[in-house]
């Protein structure tokens, strides 16, 4: 165990002026280039890693998460303000908050997220920081079996999110598992479905078919609602209420259950490397929206559908770096580009990174502190500014966010191909929506997908193929229990909360 | 245009002519030159390239940048390279072992052999090793079969194409009973073999903090030599099954490019490997000293490579 010197000593190294600075200066770049659409904070920070070379660890670590916890702030700016989130998690915000926006509050509706952004996230960065090692075993515990149960668990959770037809929420789920398996099969590497692109090889560029299923598609959905008039993106009224353009404590406080059980969910999700952000943004907005004592209202602008994804997705990051520190496993690209940082560096996580490296980490630590606080407080001024921007004209704003997602794209992917699959997405996303098909169904089951089949194949391999051995795993057991009783409880839920009965016979 | 923009410009003209003259014996590329590296962001081949590429830079003043192109463990990038025109503006980076398993096993779909390209050097040699839980009743790749054969199979976790072959091949002979559980990295593989899911699985260095730790143990070297932290552990090879992976890093352009140009890239690159800033992320990212066997042994060794594939790995 460390001891209590060595903790001081690296909080101490990371609260000076300098490391200060870098941790500004990330947070900044991560709002900035999170809210621009189609370029992410992975982006920038694959950009700046090699020019951390000639930094101390600290301030070089500390400044690239400046930049991820500033990305995820900003991620939420595109979805509220203009409904084109640049990342699945944040799809989860927009389903809220860009209502929200429309109804002319589009401030008090990215207040909300940045508030219960920072609340999630503070909360896992406190459970890292108390608890990280015996969670830590405890997510070693939680082998291939179990996380395949535990996704079974989430994909019953969020049938929640199918709409009033069953049907057509399934065809989206499998469509979006069709497409996750095209690439090699992950056990012996043949490829599956490329016709011949080996661009293809390792599945379906991931940037490409969110920006263009959720940003592009909606881009240009608007595009063709434009009538020659010219409107901003976003209607601003000023309604003479303040309170329009803020969030209250008593908005806030209402919502510290929602944000409460979306940080819980994130951070364990986030412990458990692989499932990822998505599915925990989305898990806690199903949850919110059927334990809510109004689920109509979600979907149309209600703050606890803003609180409940945020606060979730949030979470991820902190406790991401929970086995990224203990095992050196990285649960997002983000988590991988920190752990390339470290090795830069000379330093490996794994079993002896506390013991050797404690001061580091405990400065890293102090490090995500002051990210955090530096979030909110640049996020209050960064909002006002984005708001701003967006009440430009739609054609100039749409056509701007079109170019930046085909640059920001084409510099993720590598080049072109990676546009033309965004172009391909972006179309199908767009005749989706068009006959009702939920393009956000589509999404999680794409993102989920393969993690579900390498826990699927691992499971088999483990049990030998052999269904009965599951007994040796009670954890496995209960979850899939667990399963059923969601999976019954939501569909019933959202069945009869959707359709008026007299509709759903002919359904 | 104001004065000092004039001034400014003429200046900027005379350095440029200056500089022009200085080199003018020496070759440039006309414009960016790429550095394309074949995995994704965030992996020590990306760390790597990301670094070379910027000491690169630095050294020749040439305009150089690292972009990702992901796809096949380098068979998208490689693809990509070897159809562009021989103008030198481009160089890729890969690792042999998926282009050789992918030469050998889907050749015929492939458009490009190994003449495709040609080679500039290598930067590191990567040392694969078998690994096992501490506690687990086997030492060495003997004692392992012994192990499945009483045990009706052993679960290997194995993160890429050559490390199941691998297994596959001892498992042909000995008739163990390996099964493979397929994982995302080597971080994971010592995950499973912490959370005692496997008894054991490869580690390209993710391997050593635990070896230090006491919490694993290695099994076998799965390359063609001992590993230089562990002189004593056999190799699969001395442990009586003819197979091996020897995974380098390496350098290539499309064939056909300018000698000159050639030697100049091959110049560049060598410079910059030799630096202590790529000496030290290569420490780093692989556990192992920068290697660089330069153009014409990194050449053979993919041709004596390919070859080792196919006779070893063919089913």
């Amino acid at each position: 165990m460390v001891d209590l010197a060595t903790i001081l000593a690296g909080f101490a190294d990371a609260f000076t002026l300098w490391n200060l600075a870098f941790v500004l200066f990330g947070v900044v770049l991560g709002q900035f280039v999170g809210a621009v659409p189609g370029i992410g904070p992975v982006m920038a920070m694959a950009i700046a890693i090699p020019f951390t070379f000639g930094l101390d660890p600290l301030p070089a670590i500390a400044f690239l998460v400046g930049v991820n916890k500033g990305g995820l702030v900003g991620g939420a700016v595109p979805a509220v303000l203009m409904n084109t989130p640049g990342t699945p998690d944040a799809a989860a915000t927009a389903m809220d908050g860009y209502p929200l926006a429309r109804a002319g509050k589009p401030l008090k509706a990215t207040k909300m997220a940045l508030f219960s952004s920072v609340t999630g996230d503070t909360f896992s960065d406190i459970v890292l920081i108390t608890v990280s090692a015996p969670l830590a075993i405890l997510a070693l515990r939680m082998g291939p079996v179990e996380i395949f149960a535990l996704m079974i668990f989430a994909f019953s959770v969020l049938s929640g999110l199918i709409g009033n037809s069953l049907i057509k929420g399934i065809i989206a789920a499998a469509l979006g598992l069709l497409c996750a398996s095209i690439g090699s099969d992950p056990e012996n590497y043949t490829p599956r479905l490329i016709f011949g692109y080996f661009e293809l090889f390792d599945g379906l560029p991931l940037p490409s078919v969110a920006i263009g299923m959720l940003a592009i598609s909606e881009i240009l959905r608007r595009l063709s609602q434009i009538r020659g008039d010219m409107r901003g993106a976003i209607e601003l009224h000023d309604t003479g209420n303040p309170d329009d353009r803020r969030v209250t404590w008593a908005e806030y406080w209402g919502c510290r259950f929602t944000m409460l059980r979306g940080a819980v969910i994130g951070t364990i999700l986030g412990a458990l490397p692989g499932i990822g952000s998505t599915a925990a943004a989305f898990m806690s907005y199903a949850s919110a929206k059927t334990t809510s004592k109004e689920p109509e209202t979600f979907g149309k602008g209600n703050l606890h559908g803003i609180a409940a994804a945020e606060s979730a997705n949030s979470a991820v990051v902190g406790s991401n770096l929970i086995p990224l520190l203990t095992l050196g496993i990285p649960g997002s690209v983000g988590a991988a580009l920190i752990i390339s940082a470290f090795m830069i560096h000379g330093i490996q996580p794994g079993p002896l990174l506390f013991q050797d490296q404690g001061r580091l980490i405990y400065g890293l630590f102090g490090a995500m502190i002051m990210a955090n606080l530096l979030n909110l407080w640049v996020g209050q001024l960064g909002l006002r500014f984005w708001v701003k921007v967006v009440s430009a004209p739609e054609s100039i704003i749409f056509a701007s966010a079109l170019l930046l997602c085909i640059v920001g794209v084409s510099m993720a992917t590598g080049g072109i191909f990676g546009v033309a699959i965004m172009l391909i997405f972006a179309g199908l996303g767009y005749l989706m929506t068009s006959f009702g098909f939920s393009v956000v169904i589509f999404i999680i089951a794409f993102f989920l997908g393969p993690r579900f089949e390498i826990s699927l194949s691992q499971s088999l391999a483990l049990m030998n193929g052999d269904w009965s051995k599951l007994v040796n795993y009670p954890i496995a057991l209960a979850l899939l229990a667990l399963s059923m009783v969601s999976l019954i409880w939501f569909l019933s839920r959202t069945q009869s909360d959707d359709l008026p009965p007299e509709t759903s016979i002919e359904e | 245009m104001t004065l000092t923009t004039k001034l400014t410009g003429l200046l900027a003209g005379a350095v440029m002519a200056l500089a022009t003259a200085a080199t003018a014996a020496d070759w440039k590329p006309s414009g960016t030159l790429r550095l394309q590296i074949g995995f994704g962001a965030g992996g020590s081949t990306d760390t790597m390239g990301r670094v070379i590429a910027k000491v690169m830079k630095e050294q020749t003043g040439w305009n150089i940048i690292a972009e990702n192109k992901t796809g096949g463990g380098g068979v998208a990038m490689f693809t990509g390279i070897s159809k562009m025109p021989p103008k030198g503006n481009v160089i890729g980076m890969g690792v042999n072992m998926p282009i050789m398993i992918n030469l050998v096993k889907r050749g015929d779909q492939l458009p490009f052999d190994l003449d495709s390209f040609d080679y500039l050097g290598t930067v590191a040699h990567a040392q694969l090793a078998l690994v096992a839980s501490a506690d687990a009743p086997f030492d060495d790749i003997a004692g392992m079969v012994e192990y499945a054969k009483a045990n009706d199979g052993l679960p290997i976790a194995f993160s890429a194409a050559p490390q199941k072959f691998l297994m596959s091949a001892v498992d042909k002979e000995a008739g163990a009973g390996f099964r493979y559980v397929s994982t995302k990295g080597g971080a994971e593989n010592m995950k499973l073999i912490l959370g005692g899911q496997v008894l054991a699985g490869f580690g390209s260095g993710e391997h050593l903090q635990y070896l230090e730790s006491g919490d694993v143990k290695m099994i076998a070297s799965a390359n063609d030599s001992r590993h230089n932290y562990a002189p004593d552990t056999q190799t699969v090879r001395e442990a009586g099954y003819d197979v091996y992976v020897d995974p380098y890093f390496f350098f290539a352009t499309t064939a056909g490019t300018d000698p000159e140009a050639l030697a100049a890239l091959t110049k560049a690159l060598s410079d910059a490997i030799a630096s202590d800033e790529v000496a030290e992320v290569v420490k780093n990212a692989t556990q192992t000293e920068a290697l660089n066997l330069g153009p014409d042994t990194t050449k053979q060794m993919l041709v004596d490579g390919v070859e080792n594939v196919r006779v070893l790995f063919a089913d």
